[in-house]
């Protein structure tokens, strides 16, 4: 009857109380019950703080996409590199992604909570109990990191995890190895594009293969800021992105002549900060990754000359633009230059530079291609072939329009000996949350049980047991 | 639950019942046994039954929609669905002991009174109808029903026939019930979340014990999108273990509202009392990404809140606000369209004759009364006032209907007297407008029974507003979290948003050309259309007009949006709300157009492309959206669900509980309810696990809910 409903306990051999897999991003937080085919909960794992009647607000969730609040901030726990730097906003964030949508928040005093008169002498006093009850009480906890996090953070992870969230039991694991478990594979290549990193992990027979863990940040939010390269160098003009928060109302102009919008300004003490609309302007790009933006296909560079003899940018040339308009109305069909913003993951030549960027220029190890000949250098060489016949794609840049077929190309180009074989789920779902569905499975499986670090052998050996025990 | 007020059925004449034995009664005349045994039986899944369970039958199912405001609640399915035949107030009132809690505010007195030792000596009615039973209105009375509000008399019971036969003078605690406030009131539900858990499971517990169902009465509950996890694991548990029912589930309100459309695929905004909910449905599968859920002041109490603010200095109360929201003069107009007398409006002040008016009663004195009867002169105060009180002897004692019809009579040709010549201008050309004003005021005449017990009367006044009644979706001054536009851009941002972040880019399109608005918030006149004008003047794409003129070949004829007649209008007023530049353009034509080269002469259909390149094109309809914005309009199949039915029909809004009659669209998440309670129950029996039986819940416990839960 109902199609989404979640995969039968039965088939994992799963537990009666469901575990939480909780999977942060450096863009998205997701979280969910393990178990499941998709995460339940996704949220930003951006945030943003404002001062309201003199106090600092915080706002998580989506909520931040949608209600421009005064002078408010955006910021995220996570640094560029993956690892966490705030570590009290990242335990608040990622709790937010489990309490809104799974476990429900505290069950705050309802004597308390302001909306009832009662004096203070007729407060039940079983209700203290239940203020005691810490969020994840009664939920194993299944956490995932990046191949490259470091032993304190690991630490920091389980200590929030036992101390402040109370969890019964608690694993973390990393996510290369989650992803090629989502794709069904034990030992795998797996290649991750996320917002701030790209990263290959091998992993063989379930464990990383540490010496060949390659990550460089290339990722989403690198192709947005060639993207804004672009526009800047955009003739006739160069593009502005205005958030659709700045604008009132717009008008339908032709494409490429100049937005005639109505604007909306705020008092100075009340627009929100440069990076709420850096955010909300990040979202516009997203969306222009979905639409306009495609990879070249291969077979070869962009620069390259393809076997008829025609260059491939005049073949890219050839193929129909595809128009985009902004949120003030601006619309412009992009022709070539929508492979452009893309080719420099693989060819680090035809980056478009940007000296105002703070995002600075690629260098060529940081390519894809690089990666992967210097993750598959630092393995075995008997177990390279397998690798290559196992490549899992994943993480939401990986579902840039070409991506893996260039990156096909490029593998074969790379390794032209083995058979290269690529799996990557053609379901948009399935790719972006690669790894929560790895730990959804993994959490679920009856012969988890005993990979759980309980709470009680926290207490007994404590934070560093997570190094002994998550490998 | 202790001791717990009976319920009082609406009519007054009709002998009171114990509350055990009212629904019962009344319910057999729409479900209809009778009836009920000539349908044929449904065809009986044996083989995926888990249990020996006799089959559920169509009278025998318990629909449960909690919200923050109002519970809906209806036993049985009728032939054809109507709006849910009870309303519980979703507030819960401390009881005598700590922990317990009372459908109804019942204040103690203590004194020496005359109480009536007939039934329920302690206890009196409640004054206000708590539950609406509309069998009971319908088939007891016919002239003073719920249509004639103004007549009504709302007493309390303590007079009743049975009340006088025999009182004794005697010092005791005297329980009465309190109407007028609801002071000290939890509310177990907040922006749709339940963050009282005791009270939120005594209001199942009256709600479960008002409708008084059989045994064998499968529940099936709709649940706010932001209830968590765990919150539906603490209601199975709770209604399992409590009402020991055979069969439950929990279907999730926007799945609910598909189904009362009848559509897969749709974009659902449910604007509740303080929330709003913006879901993304495709192919009967909510998106929990990007949902948008129990999104905070934007619900209907925004828009009273922004009266309050333009109106409170003018004196209006916030019960008035509300009730002049409810009115059909409050009205969201389009963009763009001119307010009348709009120079006026900023520095319009008091209407001098409102304030010089002190007539009335006391407590009101400080209100300003509009220039209804009570202020044409000022002898007629009084013939103003007797409007509203009405004789109560005379009807207890003479012929109640001829009496009301009497002065019905006498109101109607007053009325027509005092009407403005303005009357037949549309709402937005007049710049002022009266609407009926409805309140409790406690009957303080000698003539009272001391029966202790309080007496009030309904009355109405008229009230005129000028152009503020057009304002109530401009965004609030005084909020100072928030800097957006008001509720309709909040809301837009958020549709924008929720459809963006669906998965399948094909299905974009059509969302956007799939609105639902529900929700009692969205029965403010115009709302529909203006949100469709802010999605349109902010969101909607402007196909550019280069590409249409120049690449549409003649072999097209240029098309009319998903051809003729069939196509779902918006709500309200006719006339689509398309953007002037996509009027008439197919999106999918839009999407062909979108991807031919600009230069190459491309045979129609085809994008002409490099055969080599054709496998790396995206498929047409990943394009940007939105290129059209529509609403979905409810089949006709169920009359009583009606767009815009008998709302805001005058005086449709009834007194401070105001929302009896005239239910139509905006519930059709109960239409949809009743319906996937009939296909899950009925129909299917079970055969493909369409909700959770008593066994699975012995077995698994209930976190099993969530394999059963239809979200």
């Amino acid at each position: 009857m109902n199609p989404s409903n979640p995969p039968q306990a039965a088939e994992y051999g799963g537990d009666e109380v469901s575990a939480i897999v909780l999977d942060p991003g450096y863009s998205t937080t997701r979280a969910g019950f393990a178990g499941e085919d998709a995460p339940k909960s996704l949220i930003p794992t951006y945030y943003g703080k404002y001062n309201a009647d003199g106090q600092e607000k915080l706002v998580f969730g989506d909520d931040i996409f949608v209600t421009p609040r005064p002078a408010m901030s955006i910021h995220n726990p996570i640094g560029k590199d993956g690892i966490v730097e705030d570590w009290d906003m990242a335990e608040k964030v990622w709790e937010y992604s489990f309490t809104s949508r799974l476990t429900g928040t505290k069950p705050g005093n309802p004597f308390l909570n302001g909306l009832n008169d009662i004096p203070a002498e007729e407060l039940p006093t079983e209700m203290e109990v239940e203020l005691e009850e810490k969020s994840l009480a009664d939920s194993p906890l299944l956490m995932t990191e990046p191949a490259w996090n470091p032993a304190k953070a690991r630490e920091k992870t389980i200590e929030i995890a036992m101390e402040k969230w109370g969890t019964p039991a608690f694993y973390l694991a990393r996510n290369g190895v989650l992803a090629s478990f989502a794709s069904g594979k034990a030992s795998a290549l797996v290649i991750d594009i996320g917002a701030s990193n790209i990263s290959i992990t091998p992993v063989h027979d379930g464990m990383i293969l540490k010496r060949g863990v390659q990550h460089s940040p290339l990722g989403g939010d690198y192709i947005s800021s060639q993207i804004r390269a672009l526009f800047k160098k955009n003739s006739p003009q160069p593009i502005t992105i205005t958030p659709h928060y700045l604008i009132s109302s717009k008008t339908a102009v032709e494409a490429g002549q100049p937005p005639q919008a109505k604007y909306r300004t705020y008092p100075a003490d009340k627009a929100p900060d440069a990076s709420y609309r850096a955010l909300l302007e990040e979202r516009t790009l997203s969306e222009f990754k979905e639409c306009v933006v495609q990879v070249w296909p291969g077979p070869n560079k962009l620069s390259a000359t393809g076997p008829t003899g025609a260059s491939n940018e005049e073949m890219a040339r050839s193929t129909p633009g595809r128009p985009f308009e902004f949120p003030d109305g601006y619309n412009q069909v992009f022709g070539v230059d929508r492979f452009r913003v893309v080719e420099s993951l693989f060819d680090v030549k035809a980056a478009i530079p940007d000296p105002d960027s703070p995002v600075p220029a690629p260098t060529q190890a940081q390519t894809i291609p690089e990666l992967i000949k210097a993750s598959l250098g630092g393995v075995d060489v008997d177990i390279r072939p397998h690798l290559l016949a196992n490549v899992v794609v994943t993480g939401g840049s990986s579902l840039l329009y070409g991506f893996t077929d260039r990156l096909n190309h490029e593998l074969m180009q790379l390794f032209p000996g083995p058979r290269v074989r690529i799996s990557a789920p053609g379901n948009t779902a399935e790719r972006r949350f690669g790894s929560w569905i790895g730990g959804s499975i993994l959490a679920s499986l009856g012969t988890f049980h005993q990979m759980w670090i309980s709470k009680k052998e926290y207490d007994e050996h404590g934070a560093n047991i997570v190094e002994k025990r998550c490998k | 639950m202790g001791k717990r007020p009976k319920l009082k059925v609406t009519g007054k004449k009709k002998p009171k019942t114990t509350q055990k034995e009212s629904p019962r009664k009344d319910s057999p005349e729409k479900t209809s046994p009778q009836k009920g045994t000539q349908r044929e039986e449904p065809p009986v899944f044996l083989a995926r039954r888990r249990s020996n369970m006799p089959p559920f039958k169509d009278e025998h199912i318990l629909l449960i929609a909690p919200g923050s405001q109002m519970t809906l609640a209806q036993l049985g399915l009728p032939e054809t669905f109507t709006p849910a035949r009870f309303r519980f107030p979703t507030r819960m009132f401390p009881g005598q002991k700590m922990g317990e809690y009372e459908p109804y505010r019942i204040r103690e007195r203590h004194q020496t009174v005359n109480t009536s030792n007939g039934n329920g000596a302690q206890t009196t009615d409640p004054p206000k109808t708590d539950v609406e039973m509309k069998d009971a209105e319908s088939a007891g009375q016919d002239g003073t029903g719920n249509n004639e509000p103004t007549e009504k008399t709302e007493k309390p019971a303590g007079d009743s026939a049975d009340a006088t036969d025999k009182t004794e003078a005697q010092p005791e605690t005297f329980y009465e019930e309190d109407v007028t406030s609801d002071e000290g009131a939890v509310y177990p539900i907040v922006n749709g979340r339940i963050v009282h858990w005791p009270s939120f499971y005594a209001l199942l517990t009256h709600v479960y014990n008002a409708l008084s169902p059989p045994f064998h009465t499968p529940i099936l509950m709709i649940g706010q999108p932001v209830w968590t996890a765990r919150d539906r694991e603490m209601i199975t548990q709770f209604v399992f273990e409590k009402f020991k029912v055979p069969a439950f589930n929990i279907m999730d309100s926007a799945l609910a509202t598909m189904w009362g459309y009848g559509v897969p695929t749709a974009l659902i905004v449910d604007i509740g009392k303080t929330k709003a909910d913006v879901t993304a449905v495709t192919d009967f599968i909510p998106n929990e990404h990007g949902r948008g859920i129990a999104m905070k002041g934007c619900g209907g109490d925004a828009m009273t809140d922004r009266l309050v603010e333009l109106l409170g200095p003018k004196g209006f109360t916030r019960e008035m606000c509300e009730q002049l929201k409810r009115s059909n003069i409050a009205e969201i107009l389009a963009p763009g369209t001119p307010l009348p007398g709009a120079a006026a409006t900023a520095h319009q002040g008091t209407n001098p004759a409102a304030a010089a008016s002190t007539g009335g009663q006391s407590g009101n004195d400080l209100v300003p009364r509009g220039p209804g009867e009570g202020t044409q002169t000022g002898t007629d105060t009084n013939g103003g006032e007797d409007e509203g009180v009405l004789d109560v002897a005379a009807i207890v004692s003479g012929d109640t209907t001829e009496y009301l019809a009497k002065i019905e009579k006498e109101k109607t040709t007053k009325k027509g007297g005092a009407e403005p010549k303005q009357k037949n201008a549309p709402n937005h050309q007049k710049e002022k407008a009266t609407f009926q004003f409805e309140e409790f005021v406690p009957l303080d005449d000698d003539n009272a029974p001391a029966s202790g017990s309080r007496r009030y009367i309904r009355h109405t006044r008229e009230i005129e507003v000028g152009a503020e009644r057009f304002l109530l979706a401009t965004p609030l001054l005084k909020v100072k979290k928030r800097l957006t536009n008001g509720i309709l851009e909040d809301l837009a941002t958020q549709i924008h948003r929720t459809i963006l972040a669906v998965p399948d880019a094909t299905k974009r399109s059509e969302l956007w050309d799939s609105l639902i608005i529900v929700g009692c918030g969205s029965r403010v006149r115009g709302f529909a259309q203006a949100l469709l004008g802010v999605i349109t003047q902010k969101y909607i794409l402007s196909p550019s007009a280069t590409i249409f003129t120049s690449e549409i070949p003649s072999a097209f004829s240029t098309p009319l949006p998903t051809g003729g007649t069939n196509t779902p209008a918006p709500m309200g007023q006719p006339g689509p709300m398309y953007h002037p530049a996509a009027h008439g353009v197919n999106p999918l034509l839009v999407a062909a157009t979108h991807n031919n080269p600009p230069m190459a002469g491309a045979t129609p259909g085809t994008p002409g492309m490099d055969p080599n390149m054709s496998a790396h094109h995206r498929s047409t309809g990943h394009s940007q959206t939105p290129n059209s914005v529509k609403c979905l309009r409810l089949p006709d199949y169920f009359p009583e669900f009606k767009h815009e039915g008998n709302r805001n029909a005058p005086g449709a809004s009834h007194g401070p509980s105001a929302t009896q009659g005239g239910h139509g669209a905006e519930e059709a998440t109960f239409l949809g309810a009743q319906m996937a309670g009939r296909v899950i129950f009925v129909n299917d029996q079970g055969a493909t696990k369409g909700f959770m039986t008593r066994v699975d819940y012995n077995e698994n416990g209930p976190s099993a809910i969530h394999e059963f839960a239809l979200a």
